[in-house]
């Protein structure tokens, strides 16, 4: 089943990536195909129960809360442009 | 000192006897690294610098009569374990010049071990691929034959154990990732249960499937390896608080009478007659020694690979929208926010982890939830029952670890689902949180190794690890002449 | 009389008041220099993982239990995906499908009438960052200090018909979470937060109106005022025959309106799913047992103590559990010296009257509830005049100290000078002939013009026992 113009669109809105024209077309090709492929889970007819997943943990083997002290800011932002102390975003448009 | 294919404990023994220094034997690997990388192309990062230091410190645990099985042992990395101070790449444009401030809990516990770090291997970007060749630094070739690839993601890892370059590897597993590229370089390869090694550090692809292992020369290396970086540890918390056992201890051990299950889906028409016919042969030959072969059946096996794939690119969409040009990693250009993180997600990704991005969304999006992902945990389910039943009357399964054996580089370009297909042999066991261990059951005529997966019940490494040595004892592996 | 019936709904962000962040171990206090409170957990770096807070649990079911909530036995967490720069895993955990709390409701009461407010549900969730814009430089500047700070959120029905209703919901949770000691409750530190959702319809109608989101409501005014605003918006538009939008808006609390925020809602799609980095959680009935017979006593159970125990009437006791401070502060007192009610009267006429006036603050009050009830007994023993217990009081807030070491120092004791009573008791009577008349023919009100003219002149130099007795001796002679 192809993929629809404005389901990829929507896909890289929420992925946040952008794609020229050409690639667009390229991308959706193989999103088609992929999820063909994915499809063939849908004939596959049990239902999930989340309660009957055996990864939960006890409630004591939590962390108890004791605060430690923190990391050093620099050494935080040394992969990011910063000033004072802080990360630089561009102003978010609301 | 000849190091090919060197092991663990020949290496502790010379280092120990001072037959060589730590110094010393770390130059051996580094001069092999400049002799043959340019061809293996394993490495991204060659750690020339700290590996001295981490060897003159190893030496005197050593002098000290401190040393325990890593000390002095020169270690290679996966590019997507967290090294305080050394460049962690993921082998993406996206983390080209990353440094993390911290150190993951499995190079915490080599450190404490005094391990020696000759570098970081490559690998699929963000470990994404079976074949390295979506790395965006070092497209790692096969040392059996550089025209092939060395299967992924953790080729850099395995192709450096291979080549000599490295005597052991820490590589990590999302869907085959260590037991695949084992197979197509010829070495040994385990990815452990789930929640047996911590996560902490390892920079996230499918968070529940992500497992750390080591890929070595033999399954006893690999069992050197597990006893110094398994544990519970609290910075993970879904690392198991279980016993670790001394995993050699079963080594050596016969396999008379150990119920091995070889379940009839993984020797379909899919698999290829050279490797259906090795794997078979390795298992006449465990039988020989006194191991039962079991038929049975693993139904779900049809629907694997949407699963795992629904399920880890799920988990791969959110987990990778973190990567935004703000905090580390490549910032693009924007006058907004918004601008600023499309440009850096859409010029930093590569086209694979882009792929698995929209299909991560695509499986979570409103509408679409139902019908794949939570059908995707509903299959994960149903293939952990249908595994359990065949551990009520096996003790191990016995499966090939790839369909084929190392391809041509190229071959599986441009075309994603035959690449996904491909992993059909190893992602159940991710999906089940079992451990998997790859060892080399034979060669093709023109020389390729081919493997052998051994599967075993959550949290019994200790039983897959022994059946693994019990095949190893009676083969002859053959190193690559490169 | 408005044609229109108001229905509106709320959610409460409530600041857990842990010592460590829920997901990593940075301290959660409040404010501190930009990223000097994170980790590289807190501050998303790749590879890091979360670990749960055990006490951020423990906390949320006190505020279940607290709301009459039903517990689940097993709960876990999913994660929110939005991109926003305040956020660094571009994700926030979350609860979606199986909250801690389930189904509970609180009674609140407005002028008089009781009505229960039923809870939706109540979840544990993690803080976002703070942004500083830069509106010269057209960038923000990101703090993450409150990134993973705990969080719950308590979403009720929509079971409000007016601002009052919403006010004393408001009131009441922040008490409880008070007393149940899991939130400070400071709104204008945001530790305390609302959004309301809104919507009218014709009253008689069964049907809900189409509703709007206020959101960013930081005071109790604000949130009052943005009510009664938006109603009297959505009226206007009804009464034009206009449509109400489903939206987020904002409430300009100095233009007094509510106006849309630009935003693109309908791109809006979570993808919540489990966060395989956090196993669920089951909880043993034990545990639940625990975590209940932990939570301190409650605004309710304190009013009836005071009334049952001290015999405080309802209306007073009411004043002091109005106040978490206040009311710790009366039981430390009520320990030091066992006169409840001379210390309640004491607490509500002259303390609070002065908190009211803005010269005290229970924040920052430099004497503690011993000292206070101190300067009670003094009063109750005929020690010092009410006059000059006042002027100790003042000094206590002012500058702290115990009221003995004031009274010393400021000579402000009752002397029992009883050469001196006589002395000025005589001439009153002396002088005042026609009241000594009035007295002893019976009319008992001028007594308290002798007591009055008395104080006056002896000015604590005796107690008003021994002033009464003195007169009272006098004039039967």
């Amino acid at each position: 089943m192809a993929i629809e113009l404005k389901t990829i669109q929507h896909l890289c809105e929420l992925s946040k990536l952008n794609y020229d024209e050409a690639g667009l077309e390229k991308v959706m090709g193989e999103m088609s195909d992929i999820i063909d492929l994915m499809d063939e889970i849908k004939s596959f007819d049990l239902t999930y129960d989340d309660t009957k997943d055996n990864n939960s943990i006890k409630f004591c083997d939590t962390r108890e809360d004791v605060a430690q002290p923190s990391f050093p800011t620099e050494k935080l932002l040394q992969n990011a442009e910063n000033t004072d102390g802080c990360y630089v975003v561009p102003k978010v448009v609301e | 000192m000849d190091i090919t294919r060197a092991k663990i404990r020949d290496l502790r023994a010379a280092l120990d006897s001072k037959q060589i220094g730590a110094a010393e034997l770390c130059d051996e690997y580094l001069k092999r690294i400049d002799q043959k990388d340019g061809e293996v192309k394993a490495f991204i990062t060659v750690t020339r610098e700290k590996a001295a230091e981490q060897a003159a410190a190893a030496q005197k645990l050593i002098d000290a009569g401190k040393a325990t099985a890593l000390t002095g042992i020169p270690i290679a990395v996966k590019d997507n374990i967290c090294i305080d101070g050394v460049k962690t790449t993921c082998a993406s444009r996206m983390l080209e010049n990353f440094i993390p401030p911290y150190n993951a809990t499995v190079i915490d516990k080599l450190n404490a071990e005094g391990y020696v770090l000759l570098g970081r291997t490559s690998m699929d970007e963000f470990a994404m691929g079976g074949s390295t060749q979506t790395s965006a630094f070092a497209k790692t070739t096969n040392p059996y034959n550089t025209e092939c690839v060395p299967g992924g993601s953790s080729g850099g890892s395995a192709a450096a154990v291979s080549a000599s370059l490295a005597p052991v590897s820490l590589g990590s597993d999302t869907g085959g990732s260590i037991r695949q590229p084992s197979s197509f370089c010829g070495v040994t390869g385990i990815k452990p249960t789930y929640g047996r090694v911590s996560r902490y550090g390892l920079v996230a692809f499918a968070s529940s499937l992500d497992q750390i292992g080591p890929i070595a020369n033999d399954a006893r290396d690999c069992a050197i390896m597990l006893n110094a970086i398994c544990g519970h540890d609290p910075h993970d918390a879904t690392s198991a608080r279980v016993n670790v056992p001394d995993f050699t201890e079963k080594l050596g051990q016969s396999v008379k009478g150990m119920k091995i299950a070889m379940p009839k889906e993984f020797y379909s028409d899919d698999i290829d007659d050279d490797v259906k016919q090795a794997v078979v042969n390795a298992a006449k030959s465990l039988e020989a020694q006194g191991a039962q072969l079991i038929d049975c059946s693993i139904p779900g096996l049809k629907y694997a690979i949407p699963a795992y794939y629904l399920i880890a690119c799920a988990e791969a969409a959110s987990n990778l929208s973190r990567f935004d040009g703000i905090k580390y990693g490549f910032r693009g250009e924007g006058r907004t926010f918004d601008e600023l993180i499309r440009d850096s997600r859409s010029r930093g990704f590569g086209e694979e982890v882009k792929r698995r991005i929209l299909l991560g969304n695509y499986a979570l999006s409103s509408g679409y939830y139902d019908a794949y992902y939570k059908k995707a945990l509903a299959l994960k389910q149903e293939i952990i029952k249908e595994y359990n039943d065949i551990f009520d009357i096996a003790d191990v399964i016995l499966t090939p670890t790839a369909p084929t054996p190392a391809y041509k580089i190229g071959a599986q370009d441009n075309d994603p689902v035959k690449m996904y297909l491909a992993d059909i042999c190893t992602v159940t066991v991710n999906i089940a949180s079992l451990p998997g261990i790859n060892t080399t059951c034979g060669y093709t005529e023109s020389g390729l190794p081919i493997g052998m997966s051994v599967i075993g019940r959550r949290f019994d490494e200790a039983t897959i690890l022994q059946c693994a040595d019990a095949f190893e004892q009676g083969f002859t592996p053959v190193a690559p002449q490169i | 009389m408005s044609r229109y019936i108001p229905t509106i709904g709320l959610e409460t962000h409530a600041e857990l008041s842990t010592s460590s962040k829920v997901f990593c171990t940075c301290s959660a206090e409040f404010g501190g220099t930009p990223n000097s409170r994170c980790c590289p957990v807190c501050s998303g770096l790749p590879g890091t993982l979360p670990v749960l807070n055990k006490r951020a649990v423990e906390y949320i079911i006190k505020a279940g239990y607290v709301m009459n909530c039903d517990i689940s036995r097993f709960t876990k967490w999913d994660r929110k995906n939005y991109f926003y720069p305040d956020l660094p895993k571009a994700y926030q955990i979350s609860q979606m499908p199986r909250p801690v709390c389930l189904a509970g409701k609180v009674r609140i009461n407005v002028d008089g009438e009781e009505k229960d407010i039923r809870i939706n549900r109540i979840h544990l969730e993690e803080d976002a960052g703070k942004l500083v814009h830069d509106e010269v430089n057209r960038i923000s500047l990101a703090d993450y200090n409150r990134c993973g700070v705990p969080l719950i959120e308590i979403v009720t029905e929509p079971d409000f018909h007016s601002a009052d209703e919403v006010i004393a919901y408001i009131e009441k949770i922040m008490l409880l979470l008070q007393y149940a000691g899991i939130c400070d409750c400071k709104m204008e530190q945001g530790s305390i937060r609302c959004d309301v959702n809104i919507s009218i319809a014709p009253k008689g109608s069964s049907e809900l109106g189409t509703r709007t989101e206020l959101k960013n409501l930081n005071s109790l005014k604000a949130i009052a005022r943005a009510i009664e605003v938006e109603i009297e918006r959505q009226e206007e538009l009804l009464d034009n025959g206009e449509k109400v939008v489903q939206e987020t808006r904002r409430f300009n609390e100095a233009l007094g309106e509510t106006t849309a925020m630009r935003s693109k809602e309908d791109a809006h799609d979570y993808r919540y799913f489990p966060d395989p980095d956090i196993p669920p959680i089951i909880f043993t009935e034990e545990e639940l047992a625990e975590i209940r017979a932990s939570i301190p006593e409650l605004p309710e159970q304190r009013v009836a103590r005071y009334v049952e125990e001290y015999s405080i009437n309802k209306k007073d006791a009411d004043i002091i559990v109005g106040n978490k401070k206040i009311c710790d502060f009366f039981d430390e007192a009520t320990a030091a010296y066992n006169n409840p009610k001379a210390i309640a009267n004491y607490i509500i006429g002259e303390l609070m009257r002065r908190i009211n006036l803005g010269e005290a603050d229970m924040e920052n009050l430099k004497f503690g509830g011993a000292e206070f009830a101190q300067l009670v007994e003094f009063m109750q023993t005929d020690k010092v005049s009410q006059a000059n217990a006042k002027t100790i009081l003042r000094e206590m807030i002012e500058n702290g100290g115990s009221p003995k070491d004031i009274a010393d120092a400021q000579d402000l004791w009752i002397k029992e000078d009883n050469d001196l009573l006589a002395k000025v008791v005589d001439e009153i009577i002396a002088n005042n002939p026609k009241p000594v008349e009035q007295y002893k023919n019976g009319d008992q009100k001028v007594f308290g013009f002798f007591m009055g003219q008395a104080n006056k002149t002896l000015k604590g130099a005796a107690s008003p026992k021994a002033i009464q007795e003195y007169i009272r001796k006098k004039l039967s002679e």
